[in-house]
């Protein structure tokens, strides 16, 4: 046995349990977050974002945080990255720690549970009426009362990422299946009927990603929407059971069942897509970048808008993101204002068009050559999608701080049985129903 | 010969069966991102693009840094607590052993997730978010196992050379330093890899107590490239290769000495 | 589970301390005393345990009867979050399907690392080296990759599985899109890693195996199976059993992190699991209150796991003994 060459050190293990021990007891109260706020000089605000620092869209973030910072030599932004699907848990730790965030990137379908959980600081509240009117002037009146919260009637989350569901659909498989790509599909009998012709090439037909890993809702108020339903009616009553409901998602249904839409997740799809496997995808313009950069060379991919249900007009709502604040004081919240302001000025919207494909909610600026005209001209692929947006439907939430649960309970419990086992949607969203319903009691 | 062809085959089916993921990983990760999806084995027409979105685009350096922080920090911390429990209980033979044995064990079979919401308030009240401290300290929780392997080693050890040390007049903390501690190394090295491994693995706890990008970790830092404007998968395989490879240098550089330190670590 | 087996040889060891001590007591007097001694030494990991597991255990409980979602002021509601609990249906899955992912996992934690050790321990050399770094591999392989490699390999409509299955004429299966596949799917995700640690750990034990009652065997004409099966096979009793404990009460944490990445607990709650419960509760819809009560009954049912695994397996260690001498 070796006795001797004991490299371990007992002062060096002793040192640190002490350190252990001293740590445990007296290192408290050092947060590194509280930055004080002052009415007046530089202030610092924190802009937490699921685009920043990522490869796709860190690049463009940057760029509008510096322009921003350049205009604003007062205000320095300080970005944080968040997963996309994890905005709202961050979000609750945040504020539960005492350290929300001043701005925050959150999605549409979370919104509703933010707005009962959360200290959100209503964004229209915050400048002058005169200032909020020049500030908004030239965004699309609809979308700004789209995006209202129906009880205030008021804008408290300001509209950045607006992406609506769209069909992308692949050129060659069209013509493969003998199909004429310049006139994709307009009403869901037409988009089954192609499928139908594609899946006889032995490729998959069509994809509603309606059941995204993300669990938002969006798309499937799209379908209930568009064939005459809704998730919520005016009074805020649970309608996911009522009969147009009903008939929506099972207008999908009969695509899974008939063989013309694969039983596989979206997560799924979307590679199968991006593969060029499936001939048409209903899905958001957000992933417009993600299918561009898979198709490059590969095969011809275009769009076309969100497709209608029963002879009515199509009646999709948005995904996508707005921006809330939670800044705590009136200097942070008039940072905030300032900071939003440029993010949705006809500049920033020309950079977040450019450099991510978000929609532009100006629609001067589309077709002028200071901001978009010439990108435009070159890429007709964002059109379809712009037609659209000034007439979506405004995203409807169930009440109660229980909201997400509530939408998760549909997503998980009605549609993806349905997307994915091709069961009947009667039944499980009549059941997904009454259990939303007792959610929110 | 007919038994060794037989053999290396079983061996390498079940070796490649359990690689075949890892394969998957490094030749996707060098694929461009119009062939992301390809379901050839061979990464043609083949692009470093990948590599550099995960190492230029994304902090992942200062991840793979926290992360080996994170591990080393928790390695050394379990041990050293685990060291003084084992040795206090094999040294001293004190009546309450058996409590301490069950402190240690219990708390082994609790789940993390249902401490985490007590942990995470705790750290926060301390002002540990996105911090080493908060990273580190709280994976003390995890000490149990640690205490219970070594002392089930100390235990082995014949109690005569401890005695006999003792009876040289030796103090207890020279005891442990000259007597136990070498004994002990084999047995150290083995449970430092295991917990290492625990903590490099670690997913939840950074997702919670660490955030920001720069502050995190590896496994809860990857997150961010499942971004909903476009998930970016191929940067994110790249990513995980860039932070596997530097484990398997060190594997390959010392895979005897890790192999040994099972091996004579008698953890049986 | 360290405990029960050296219960006898701690109290042959508890003598013979008394007896050292006694020696000591006369002559050094120096250092730290006997009665603060062992407090001294294991105040560090006492206090660890207390502040980080036991303190939150009670706090947890304390939570259990609160209805509170973090931000909001908190509630007392006593018992209402249990019984809310218990009359989910889909915490009462979550507690079934943890049961029966114990159950697969527990031969690929035991068997097949145990055959794969005993293989390699069979023909030592470079060859053995090698595989055994290999096996390394996996088990530090960054889980987000890992998860999103699976996707990529069991993508029904154009991954490679399915491209072979279909090649030779069989038909592929939806894999993680269908309820009866992915909860299969998650455990052979979860296969890589342990599969290699436990084969180190294995071979660890092997090495100890005394050589001398292999030479015996051989040399009464026993063939290598025999062997193995009843020569060496018997000596791993004791690290099959902790390993195989383990496994049980650690299974759904290694299968946490792979339902949290891939699954999120479906397709159809197939793959939801109770330590993926709870994290839903807590952080999918920020009822810490139902959280910390599921956190309690479960932890209460892993206690009574653990007590009947232990009984079990000291009958097993108590029949195995023999069978080895």
């Amino acid at each position: 046995m070796r006795t001797g060459g004991g490299r371990f050190r007992l002062g060096l293990v002793a040192a640190t349990v002490a350190a252990a021990l001293g740590l445990t007891v007296t290192a408290c109260g050092s947060s590194g977050e509280g930055v004080a706020a002052k009415d007046s000089g530089p202030i610092a605000i924190r802009f937490m974002s699921y685009n920043y620092g990522t490869p796709c869209c860190g690049a463009g973030t940057q760029q509008l945080i510096d322009e921003f910072e350049k205009a604003n030599p007062n205000i320095t932004i300080k970005p944080e990255a968040v997963a996309a699907a994890d905005v709202l848990t961050k979000l609750r730790t945040e504020t539960a720690a005492g350290s929300p965030p001043d701005v925050v990137q959150l999605g549409w379908s979370k919104a509703g549970e933010a707005r009962s959980a959360l200290p959100l600081v209503p964004v229209q509240d915050i400048p002058t009426a005169a200032e909020w009117k020049s500030g908004t002037d030239g965004i699309y009146p609809n979308i700004l009362k789209a995006v209202s919260n129906s009880g205030t009637g008021k804008v408290d989350i300001m509209p950045f990422s607006i992406s609506v569901p769209v069909l992308y659909y692949n050129a060659d498989l069209f013509i493969k299946a003998g199909l004429d790509p310049a006139r994709p599909p307009k009403t869901l009998a037409e988009v089954k009927a192609a499928a139908t012709a594609i899946t006889r090439t032995g490729k998959q037909g069509v994809y509603f990603g309606v059941a995204d890993p993300g669990k938002s809702d969006y798309l499937t108020q799209s379908i209930m929407n568009s064939s005459g339903g809704g998730e919520v009616d005016g009074s805020g009553a649970v309608t996911v059971d009522s009969p147009r409901s009903i008939a929506g998602l099972n207008a999908i249904r009969d695509l899974v069942v008939g063989g013309q839409q694969p039983k596989v997740t979206a997560t799924d799809a979307q590679a199968a897509f991006a593969g060029g496997n499936i001939g048409m995808m209903i899905f958001t313009t957000a992933a417009m970048s993600t299918f561009e950069k898979s198709a490059k060379g590969k095969f011809d991919l275009r769009t076309a808008a969100f497709p209608s249900f029963d002879g009515s007009a199509p009646r999709p709502t948005y995904s996508g993101a707005g921006l809330a604040v939670l800044g705590k004081d009136k200097g942070r919240q008039q940072a905030a204002w300032k900071f939003i302001q440029f993010l949705t000025s006809p500049q920033g919207f020309t950079i977040l068009t450019k450099s991510i494909g978000y929609l532009p909610l100006r629609p001067a600026i589309v077709s002028d050559p200071a901001y978009l005209g010439d990108y435009f001209k070159q890429d007709k692929r964002l059109l379809p999608s712009l037609a659209q947006i000034g007439d979506v439907t405004p995203y409807t939430y169930f009440q109660g701080s229980r909201a997400n649960q509530a939408v998760v309970v549909l997503q998980d419990e009605a549609v993806t049985p349905v997307i994915l086992q091709g069961k009947d949607a009667a039944p499980v969203l009549t059941a997904a129903a009454n259990k939303i319903r007792s959610l929110a009691r | 010969m007919a038994v060794a062809s037989a053999w290396h085959a079983g061996v390498l089916i079940v070796i490649v069966a359990l690689l075949f993921p890892l394969f998957w990983v490094a030749v996707t990760s060098l694929r461009p991102a119009n062939e992301l999806y390809s379901t050839s084995p061979i990464p043609w027409p083949m692009s470093t693009e990948n590599y550099r979105d995960a190492l230029f685009r994304f902090p992942l350096r200062m991840m793979l840094l926290n992360t080996v922080i994170m591990a080393v920090g928790a390695t050394v911390l379990q041990l050293a607590v685990a060291i003084g429990a084992a040795y206090a209980v094999v040294r001293f033979r004190p009546r309450w052993t058996g409590a301490l044995l069950l402190l240690a064990g219990a708390a082994v079979f609790i789940p993390p997730q249902a401490l985490i919401i007590p942990q995470f308030l705790a750290a926060t009240h301390l002002g540990w978010r996105n911090s080493y401290l908060g990273l580190i300290v709280p994976q003390l929780a995890a000490c149990g196992l640690p205490i219970l392997l070594l002392r089930e080693y100390l235990a082995a050890i014949p109690a005569s050379l401890i005695e006999a040390s003792i009876v040289d007049g030796a103090r207890p903390a020279q005891t442990l330093r000259l007597v136990v501690l070498p004994l002990l190394r084999p047995a150290l090295a083995a449970v430092s890899i295991l917990v290492f491994i625990n903590t490099w693995n670690e997913y939840l706890w950074p997702t919670l107590i660490a955030p920001q990008a720069n502050r995190t970790t590896i496994q809860a830092g990857l997150q961010l490239l499942g971004n909903q404007e476009g998930p970016t998968s191929g940067a994110l395989l790249a990513a995980a290769m860039i932070t596997t490879l530097p484990v398997l240098a060190i594997y390959a550089f010392a895979s005897r000495r890790i192999t040994n330190a099972f091996l004579q670590s008698g953890i049986k | 589970m360290a405990g029960a087996g050296a219960a006898p040889g701690t109290a042959q060891s508890a003598r013979d301390g008394r007896k050292g001590r006694g020696g000591r007591d006369g002559r050094v007097v120096t250092g730290i005393g006997t009665r603060s001694g062992p407090w001294a030494y294991s105040a560090p990991a006492i206090l660890s345990l207390l502040a980080w597991v036991y303190v939150p255990m009670v706090a947890t409980g304390v939570a259990s009867l609160l209805d509170w979602n973090l931000t909001t002021p908190a509630r007392f509601v006593g018992l209402a979050n249990y019984r809310r609990l218990l009359a989910d249906h889909d915490f009462y899955r979550a507690l079934w399907q943890t049961g029966s992912y114990v159950i697969m996992m527990l031969p690929l934690a035991t068997a097949v690392p145990l055959a794969l050790a005993i293989a390699l321990w069979l023909r030592p050399g470079r060859a053995s080296r090698v595989y055994r770094a290999l096996l390394f591999l996996p088990v530090v392989l960054a889980p987000a990759a890992n998860a999103v490699s699976w996707q990529f390999i069991l993508n029904p409509l154009q991954g490679v599985t399915n491209a072979v299955l279909v090649g030779v004429g069989l038909p592929g299966p939806g894999w993680l899109n269908d309820p009866s596949w992915a909860p299969l799917v998650i455990v052979a995700i979860t296969t890589g890693k342990i599969v290699g640690l436990n084969t180190l750990l294995f071979s660890a034990s092997l090495s100890a195996i005394d050589l001398s009652t292999i030479e015996v065997a051989r040399i009464d004409g026993a063939t290598s199976w025999e062997i193995v099966r009843y020569v060496v096979v018997p000596q791993l009793v004791r690290p099959v059993a902790l390993l195989g404990l383990l496994c049980v009460l650690l299974a759904g944490q290694w299968i946490f992190t792979n339902v949290a990445l891939v699954t999120q607990g479906g397709p159809d709650g197939s793959t939801d699991n109770a330590f993926y419960r709870i994290y839903t509760y807590a952080f999918t819809f920020f009822d810490t209150g139902t959280a910390a009560a599921a956190a309690v009954v479960i932890t209460g049912g892993v206690a009574i796991g653990y007590a009947a695994v232990r009984l079990v397996t000291g009958r097993i260690r108590r029949a195995g003994a023999p069978a080895a001498g």
